[in-house]
């Protein structure tokens, strides 16, 4: 009996197929290679929804296929496939989102006659595999190979252009700064290993697994540097925690998203918003059983999480290009996942992940619809007024910024609403840390309101201000179908959790706790193993929910605090920007501006990092290498020279010379051997 | 006789392409080291060989054992067999061979049949390394490398091809003979318990308690640690590690490319596997009794090497400083005294041995289209050379260590390996430092292709640029067949290599 | 009665003439007449100890040591005419080339 599990390799492989396929023959395919990747992105989907409706029946995968080294007499290392709800559900966010963008791609690329298409299709399709790869991972050495692999797309792709001279240097960036980041998870993966000889994800087997039964005391297993199994695990998770803040791009690793706007808007809507910068969080999600174990991890995760959304929010205000304020957006929102996860909210995060996944998504698209339109300039100043001239970019694109924004009943509404709410109950029950993040998080939303909003006036709104803005490029149905899609999608997602409801009505609503919490016992990745009233973070995390105002009082002045707040900052943004001939006011903030504009000097400061202190640094070992290491080889070969070169004087050519000298030795070797022999 | 028919076709080979036309050499060279790439491939499919050829127990395979000349109360022998570490640096040292000869044909265009009968020289002086078991045989071998090697930079080098040519040889002469007076000061102080210079008799001798007598007034201990640190000292310098490599850069600088391919590509090989095979098998207790010295060279030569190659301008020069680097993961792996610490030391001599070769054939690739490495004298490449460039982003991420490429196998089994020896005091710190070297390699690699081949295109030489021929691609695309071939299935080559590598972790030793 | 000690203080005065000549003299067929005499004076030994010993090979190493210096003799000769014909005279101290 075959299912859909026995396909699933070929979710991931598909786009591995178009790659070669783009590769080698993009320059002699109709569309340069783009349909070949189109083809394998519907069979992923198609594969994908399959296994998403499999596991609704209630089965679940999870193999070994492919033995990548097999240790003799220690350990081996695999590549599996997992497929629970979680990676069934992420499975069909990436294949759908991916096929929208190559679909956009047609419009954004082909339709704009832009050269190396075969490359760009490649390096999508290999994107695709490598992102689709990482999503099913069943351990984490496989995940970490995909994990690099989605970065190695990320770099070329952003560097696409290399003809120019910013986007090789931002690419160069990202790759670096993630690099840095993925340093520490390569030791947190390497450390795993050693302490449970396993990477396993779940099931009995599992670390985190493992983890758990040695906290219990059930089970040991071996610690390193001295430590002891809770301190250890929390090192562990703190040391693959440095890949997700580099991925996910939180704080302090965030500063190389925004440069990898550079890229085509197509990949920044893919890869830049919302699935590669999702692995990370994924990731967390994917391992939640780990961190779950380590209170002082949870709460780095949180604290991080709620001042990256803060941070990244407040510089999104006064920014000037549409593909930054979505950049920094896109920050926060990870943001806001990272709290989710950190404050115990295993459901909410993933909730936000998806209606993230689909409204971001939807909001670059739409940007990069404007961006043709406009022809190539993202500056929002020069823009105004396409509202009516672009109707379908318009709504598709307001859909996303409610959403965005955490406007009822949009999707994003739903899931924000939810990750501060669990942070809160939490952060009462007794983590008042938990308290900090959520009084962060709570800011941040009037600041997206704001930006949102600033951001849709500006550039839909009022008058035109330039002639590109007055006569705008037209886009065709391959740019507004994946936008109508994803319009629609960013206005309805929220239906698949709606958590207060549920509260308030009783009505059961909470459809993806539910899925969430169909993986099987033996996995261990189900929600109620998690944070159910027995599960993980009530007995390792200490975490307890606590209603100051009761449960629907809670839930309901939750919700109205932060949509009130949201309310707040849009309103502020019609104020000010929604006017037929608007003016920077964000000048009012003076030097704080300019401190927002130039993101806080973080820039600078990992720049003098790489170029003022490590470069210097290695000239300093070169000189000391040429001079003095160096110096001393060739001092010792200049030893002999020196002493050949004395000793040479002696040869002075002159035959009576060296018949004295061979007299001379003769008698003194007479004179001694006849000393020696006693004849004195 | 497999063996011997190998090696007796490349040094046949070598006298006919020396006698051959200059116009024709460099083809006729190429055919002829098809013969025993195509031979070693089929060593490596029937191989038969059983755990490690130096310990009991093992069994090499092609074994051929013959009395050769009966000298001072010993007996040498043409004794040659390979085992689990050696077939797969055979087989590297045959693909890199035929891959450099072919990548020659555009830069040598002078005495062609004296250059192409010196590289097959080399080979067979190589091949004799990794096939050698008996200590005279392996010696002549070691030093038959030089002489090639020397004349190779000598002759067809840089402008400062003598200053280097003459450095290298000297500086691993010496070296040799620090070697060579640690190794017979061992076997005079075993007596009489050995009667040949066979490795596999005086590695195992030296495992019985009490075979080691005295000599030079060193009791066994003593003379245990005098010859583990003069054998150390002598295959340091070949390896090179830090501070014992200053010979290399200049060098490879000088070294025209298709001979910085197999310098780098092999011959670093050589100083690795001698550790392997003389340090850490023959004498593993001294090894493990000096665990964290050896473990502070390894991660000075990683970060302090790779710290060199950010400050180079010199694309050679970077790659040169970078091998560097990549060999001190070897000796991290080495002295972690775990299978995976063992077999991914030995992997990652075959992985960066590819990888390496690859890095520089590209290099040159380039240098013979623009005529200057330099880092500054030329941007945006990629819009002249595509498919050359390509390769190159390919090559050094390969380099870099990307996932599904053998770079990638080879260091993430030797810190798998590291991490948790329990040989090495500290092992998941010293893993962590030497690990910080796959950051500044991406740095230095991303920085100096972000210089040369992206940006607007510019060059400050006058050179028309066209695309490179296609033999001198065609190197490039097998070599990085090769890398990704062993970065999805390590296992081509891994399984032997534990197989041979495990019975060195079952030696007592004392420690 | 002459025994050996006689012919050994011949064979070490013409041995000293020989020396002497080569330490003083500039003139290189002056340097070949003195080697022949050092070795002339290694002869006188070598006959004279075969003589006191009533052993041959002495004497049969000493006919050796002639047909050397005879071969020495021809090979000095051609030296010497090379070393007039390249710097004008047979002067020792004037080519001093393979100094450097």
């Amino acid at each position: 009996m075959t299912g859909a599990f026995d396909f699933a390799p070929a979710i991931a492989l598909l786009p591995l197929a178009a790659f070669a396929v783009a590769l080698f023959g993009g320059n002699y395919l109709p569309k340069r290679g783009a349909l070949a990747g189109i083809t394998a992105l519907v069979g992923s989907l198609v594969l994908s929804i399959w296994a998403l409706v499999t596991v609704a029946g209630g089965e679940t995968y999870d193999a070994d296929l492919y033995t990548f080294v097999a240790g003799q007499d220690t350990l081996s290392l695999h590549l599996g496939i997992l497929i629970d709800p979680l990676s069934a559900l992420m499975l069909v966010i990436v294949s759908l989102i991916a096929l929208l963008v190559f679909v956009f791609s047609l419009g954004y690329m082909n339709d704009e006659d832009e050269t190396g298409l075969p490359r760009y299709y490649a390096e999508l399709s290999l994107f695709s595999f490598s992102m689709l790869a990482f999503v099913f991972a069943d351990n984490l050495l496989m995940a970490f190979m995909f994990f690099e692999l989605v970065g190695l797309c990320s770099y070329l792709l952003i560097g696409f252009w290399f003809r120019e001279a910013g986007p090789s240097s931002a690419a160069k960036k990202a790759f670096l700064v993630t690099r840095f980041g993925d340093y520490f998870f390569l030791v947190g993966t390497v450390g795993i290993f050693a302490t449970f000889g396993t990477g396993m994800f779940a099931g009995s087997e599992s670390f985190p697994h493992m983890a758990e039964q040695a906290l219990a005391g059930e089970h040991s297993v071996r610690t390193f540097l001295g430590l002891g199994e809770q301190a250890w695990f929390t090192v562990l998770g703190l040391l693959v925690l440095g890949g997700v803040i580099g991925k996910s791009a939180q704080f302090p690793l965030h500063t190389w998203l925004p440069d990898a706007m550079e890229g085509p808007t197509p990949v920044s809507a893919l890869i830049h918003a919302a699935t590669m910068v999702a692995a990370g969080v994924y990731l967390v999600a994917r391992m939640y059983g780990f961190y779950l174990l380590s209170p002082t991890a949870l709460g780095v995760i949180a604290l991080v999480g709620g001042f990256t959304a803060l941070f990244a929010a407040s510089m999104a205000l006064v920014k000037q290009e549409l593909k930054q304020v979505l950049a920094y957006s896109t920050i926060s929102q990870y943001g806001y996942m990272m709290l989710a996860l950190g404050g115990g909210g295993y459901v909410a995060a993933v909730f936000h992940l998806t209606t993230h996944a689909i409204f971001k998504a939807l909001l670059f698209l739409g940007a990069g619809s404007v961006i043709i339109a406009m022809h190539h300039n993202e500056n929002m100043w020069d823009m105004g007024g396409l509202k009516d001239k672009m109707p379908v970019t318009y709504y598709a694109f307001l859909s996303g910024s409610l959403a965005l924004a955490g406007i009822f009943p949009f999707a994003g509404f739903w899931s924000k609403d939810e990750v501060l709410y669990e942070t809160l109950i939490h952060g009462f029950g007794g983590s008042p840390l938990l308290l900090a993040g959520y009084a962060m998080g709570l800011l941040a939303v009037a600041f997206t309101g704001f930006y949102t909003f600033r951001m849709v006036f500006l550039t839909f709104h009022g008058e035109p201000r330039t002639a590109d803005a007055e006569d705008p490029h037209g886009v065709r149905w391959n740019v507004k179908l994946p936008l109508a899609v994803l319009g629609i999608l960013a206005a309805v997602a929220g239906v698949i959790n709606l958590a207060p409801v549920e509260k308030v009505t009783g009505i059961h609503l909470t459809f993806l706790h539910d899925w969430l919490d169909m993986a099987p016992d033996s996995f261990g990745t189900a929600v109620h193993h998690y944070t159910g009233d027995h599960g993980l973070m009530h007995e390792f995390a200490g975490y307890t929910a606590a209603h100051p105002l009761g449960e629907t009082g809670t839930v309901l002045v939750g919700a109205a605090i932060s949509l009130g707040l949201a309310l707040a900052g849009a309103g502020l943004a019609y104020r000010l920007y929604a006017v037929p001939s608007p003016t920077e006011h964000t000048d009012k903030l003076g030097s704080l501006k300019t401190l927002l504009m130039n993101n806080y000097y973080q820039d600078e400061y990992q720049v003098w990092l790489a170029r003022d202190v490590t470069l210097p640094l290695s000239r300093a070992a070169d000189t000391f290498d040429q001079s003095v290491i160096d110096g001393v080889v060739n001092a010792t070969s200049s030893v002999s020279l020196f002493a050949g070169e004395r000793v040479r004087r002696i040869q002075t050519g002159l035959v009576t010379h060296y018949a004295t000298l061979i007299t001379l030795s003769l008698v003194a070797l007479l004179v001694v051997f006849g000393y020696l022999g006693g004849w004195f | 006789m497999l063996l011997e028919a190998l090696l007796a076709s490349v040094l046949l080979g070598a006298g006919i392409v020396a006698l051959a036309p200059n116009r024709y050499a460099g083809k006729l060279a190429a055919a002829i080291s098809l013969v025993p790439l195509v031979g070693s491939l089929y060593l490596w499919s029937a191989f038969d060989g059983v755990a490690n050829a130096l310990l009991s127990g093992g069994e090499p395979a092609f074994e051929t054992t013959i009395a050769w000349i009966d000298l001072a109360g010993y007996q040498l022998q043409w004794h040659v067999g390979l085992d689990g570490v050696s077939v797969p640096l055979v087989i590297l040292t045959t693909i890199l061979t035929t891959a450099a000869i072919v990548s020659a044909w555009t830069p040598i265009d002078e005495r062609e049949s004296q250059f192409y009968a010196l590289v097959l020289l080399l080979e067979a002086g190589l091949l004799g390394v990794f096939a050698a078991l008996d200590f005279f045989l392996w010696f002549v071998f070691w030093e038959v490398v030089l002489v090639p090697m020397y004349f190779l930079i000598a002759i067809w080098g840089g402008p400062r091809r003598k200053y280097a040519a003459i450095k290298f040889f000297v500086y691993t002469n010496v070296a040799s003979l620090a070697m060579f007076i640690g190794f017979i000061a061992l076997v005079f102080g075993l007596g009489d318990s050995v009667t040949t210079l066979g490795l596999p008799e005086i590695t195992q001798a030296l495992q019985e308690p009490g075979a080691l007598g005295e000599f030079a007034g060193l009791g066994p201990a003593a003379l245990k640690a005098a010859a583990f640190f003069a054998m150390f000292a002598g295959f340091a310098v070949k390896v090179p590690m830090v501070p014992f490599h200053t010979w290399l850069p200049d060098a490879h600088v000088e070294a025209p490319t298709p001979v910085s391919v197999l310098l780098a590509g092999v011959l670093l090989k050589m100083g690795t596997y001698a550790l392997l095979r003389f340090n850490f098998t023959m004498l593993p207790d001294v090894a493990k009794a000096n665990a964290e010295i050896i473990a502070i060279f390894a991660v000075v030569s990683v970060i302090y090497g790779a710290l060199l190659a950010l400050a180079q301008r010199d694309l050679k020069r970077i790659v040169a400083y970078s091998s560097i680097s990549s060999m001190g993961y070897v000796l991290l792996g080495l002295i972690a005294y775990t299978v995976h610490g063992l077999g991914g030391a030995t992997f990652q001599m075959v992985s960066h041995g590819f990888i390496s070769g690859l890095m520089f054939m590209v290099v040159g690739v380039i240098y013979n289209q623009t005529h200057t490495r330099m880092v500054g004298d030329m941007s945006g490449l990629a819009d002249r050379m595509p498919v050359t460039v390509g390769i190159f982003v390919a090559a050094a991420f390969g380099y870099m260590g990307l996932p599904l490429m053998s770079g990638f196998a080879a260091e993430v089994l030797i810190f798998l390996g590291a991490f948790p020896s329990t040989v090495l005091p500290g092992a998941p710190i010293f893993t962590a430092l030497a690990m910080f070297g796959i950051v500044i390699v991406a740095g230095y690699l991303l920085l100096a292709m972000q210089r040369t081949l992206f940006g607007p295109f510019s060059l400050a030489t006058d050179y028309e640029l066209g695309r490179a021929p296609v033999h001198d691609v065609a190197p490039l695309v097998v070599l990085l067949a090769c890398v990704i071939a062993l970065g999805v299935a390590p296992d081509l080559f891994y399984g032997m290599i534990q197989d041979a590598v495990r019975p060195i972790l079952e030696l007592g030793g004392g420690v | 009665m002459v025994g050996v000690t006689h012919y050994l203080v011949l064979s070490a005065a013409v041995f000293a003439i020989g020396v002497f000549g080569i330490l003083t003299r500039r003139n290189a067929l002056l340097f070949l007449m003195s080697v022949e005499l050092m070795l002339n004076a290694a002869n006188i030994n070598l006959v004279a100890f075969s003589l006191h010993y009533g052993n041959l090979s002495g004497q049969v190493f000493a006919l050796f040591v002639m047909a050397l210096a005879a071969a020495e003799v021809a090979i000095g000769l051609g030296i010497i005419l090379v070393l007039d014909r390249n710097f004008g005279g047979i002067d020792v101290t004037v080519p001093t080339t393979m100094r450097r």
